[in-house]
């Protein structure tokens, strides 16, 4: 980090407006570094600038934040990334975490907010909003009678009771200080609790998550 | 001295135009057009061509000549004339037209009885019939489309039910069958029937050389039609929807632009119709029969109601009952009452559908309140809750700080 403890933000949105909104908002408390308004350029750039953190709109032409995450989470490894979406699809967001987004949050929320999100992923940190959240619950969830699930590998298929707990705490608007507060545990452990479950996220090859959308569904 | 001009040159019945009719029409409308013009009922005219039609079927034969030639009142040229203005159009009819004549001339040197001299005539109707098709406008197209989709018999041939196919297969069998015991008339199968039906089969062949190419069009111009109209229908509903709703928000925030929680509410509420438009229609169409659109009922309502951002997430869904309406309706008092009391900006809606159990969750981060100096006119609500909760064999735990906001937290066995 070159200045002082701001964090390197690059801005990745193909609408012009909501990338100046966004800029208006956090200007004054990160250092942007650029903005790119499609796949390609924000491939380069992000691959020469090295940011600390990239704001990354889901739904773009030619393939979305996804088409990026893939091409640069490999090479860009000092890079974090915060998935910014309007839509609330659940397949979209789980896709965009498991390609390799530390934090989702929707575009409506506030300028205090998305700055401290910023700031947690650019700590190492991972930010879920109380709706992925609710779609991860849902994601793990045990199943139905009618669809008994196969759980190859139990470390990474299934959540702890701990994780299921801060999870249901997260989808019920506490945040990470509350959470602490009402399990009496530190925030660090909260903190810790929520990168096992992103990892589980992106590494399990359960079956559910890539069909658990449209099980759904079936129920 | 002056020389005067009537602008009336006949004077009585003033000599209307010889056109078809477009109202008093059953089928081209030729009957109708005269009535029009000489004033006499049209059922009269009508009897007048069934009867011409006894004599070697004159009656159809004036008919649709009348038909091709007499232009449809309301257009501007008649069916002949319109075909004349197009090429292809005009060479296909004369096509059709010399090959009615052959066919005829054929059937007269061979020898072939046709029914008494009602034969000609028949065939050169018949060319008239495709000619009309050929020539009409659109408009008088649809008049014959419907025209014959609502005829009892030949309608019902046409449609695509078990009764249709079933008028199909016997008319047909029967025709094929009529058409067999002539050929058996004419001189045993290996006799001169081979030779006829040889001759029959070269005269099908004929024809089918002639008008494939306008049948393949014509079927070719109906598949892209019908594409066309599927595509214009989705685009119809798409518009209807973007109007009904999209437009008519943007308008409502425009004329609201002064009054800033009236455009967040506007633009909230917008966002959730759309969202849901777009990515789970079914709860959109299952509002009733399903746990999340009841609850999903409570974020409209309140967000309009109070100007409070809901925050609603679900996870699990069931078919709800009796209780599970009893449990959203306690949630609902208690959202309420969160956006009505805690001067909190938004409250938080959590549900989760377990095998076992339901919960919901309504939290904000509002001014809270003691429990234990409830003011009187919210002692009723909190009851209420309460209340409905012990009925249902679930429980309600309000949890509240002055000062450090409100969650109510809604537990529900479920039955099984």
């Amino acid at each position: 980090m070159t200045d002082s403890a701001q964090p390197r933000v690059f801005l990745v949105d193909d609408h012009e407006l909501i990338r100046s909104g966004i800029r208006a908002e956090i200007a004054g408390s990160v250092d942007i570094v650029g903005e790119a308004d499609e796949v390609e350029a924000a491939i380069e750039m992000i691959l020469e600038r090295t940011p600390d953190v990239v704001l990354l709109d889901v739904h773009m032409p030619d393939g979305g934040g996804q088409a990026v995450l893939r091409a640069v989470v490999e090479h860009a490894t000092t890079t974090k990334f915060l998935a910014l979406s309007v839509s609330d699809a659940s397949t979209d967001v789980i896709s965009v975490i498991r390609a390799g987004a530390r934090g989702y949050v929707t575009k409506n929320i506030s300028g205090p907010d998305l700055i401290d999100a910023i700031y947690r992923i650019a700590a190492g940190d991972v930010v879920f909003s109380p709706r992925l959240a609710g779609f991860v619950l849902d994601a793990f969830s045990t199943g139905s009678d009618d669809h008994p699930l196969v759980i190859a590998d139990p470390d990474l298929d299934q959540l702890t009771a701990r994780e299921r707990q801060v999870l249901r705490l997260i989808a019920r608007g506490y945040s990470y200080k509350d959470i602490a507060k009402e399990l009496t545990i530190s925030t660090k452990t909260v903190e810790s609790h929520v990168s096992s479950v992103l990892r589980k996220l992106q590494l399990s090859s359960r079956y559910q998550l890539s069909h658990w959308a449209s099980e759904r569904h079936l129920n | 001295m002056s020389i005067t001009t009537s602008s009336h040159a006949v004077v009585g019945t003033p000599l209307r135009p010889l056109r078809r009719g477009r109202d008093n029409c059953i089928l081209g409308g030729v009957c109708g057009g005269f009535a029009t013009r000489l004033g006499i009922k049209e059922r009269n005219i009508r009897v007048i061509f069934a009867l011409l039609t006894l004599i070697f079927g004159l009656g159809i034969l004036l008919y649709m000549t009348f038909w091709l030639v007499l232009t449809r009142s309301g257009e501007e040229h008649s069916i002949i004339q319109q075909i004349f203005q197009n090429r292809r159009e005009a060479q296909l009819v004369l096509v059709a037209f010399i090959a009615t004549i052959v066919l005829i001339i054929t059937l007269q040197t061979t020898g072939t009885r046709t029914s008494d001299g009602f034969g000609w005539p028949l065939l050169l109707s018949v060319f008239a019939g495709v000619a009309v098709w050929r020539g009409a406008s659109l408009d008088e197209r649809g008049h014959l489309t419907e025209f014959f989709d609502t005829a009892p018999f030949i309608g019902g041939a046409f449609s695509k039910s078990r009764k249709g196919l079933v008028l199909r297969v016997v008319v047909g069998a029967g025709l094929i069958f009529i058409g067999l015991h002539q050929l058996h008339h004419i001189g045993g199968f290996w006799g001169s029937a081979g030779s006829a039906i040889i001759g029959t089969a070269v005269l099908v062949v004929g024809v089918l050389v002639l008008f494939a190419p306008w049948w393949l069009q014509n079927v070719r111009e109906l598949t892209s039609e019908r594409r066309e109209r599927v595509r214009a229908e989705e685009r119809a509903s798409m518009v209807a929807h973007l109007h009904d709703s999209v437009l008519q928000t943007l308008t409502l925030i425009e004329r609201a632009a002064a009054n800033e929680g009236d455009v967040v509410r506007l633009a909230r509420n917008q966002e959730r119709e759309l969202r849901q438009w777009l990515f789970s229609p079914e709860t959109v169409t299952n509002a009733s029969t399903s746990f999340v659109g009841l609850v999903g009922a409570i974020e409209h309502d309140v967000e309009n109601d109070y100007g409070v951002r809901v925050e609603l997430v679900t996870v699990g869904d069931c078919v709800p009952d009796e209780r599970v309406s009893t449990l959203v309706a306690a949630a609902r008092e208690a959202a309420i009452n969160a956006a009505k009391w805690s001067e909190a900006t938004s409250v938080s809606i959590f549900t989760e559908v377990e095998p076992t159990t339901i919960s919901i969750f309504v939290r904000d981060q509002g001014v809270g309140f003691d429990l234990d100096a409830i003011p009187a006119d919210r002692q009723g609500v909190a009851l209420s809750i309460r209340q409905r909760m012990t009925q249902l064999g679930g429980e309600a735990i309000i949890n509240t700080e002055v000062g450090s906001g409100t969650e109510v937290q809604l537990v529900m066995p479920r039955s099984q």
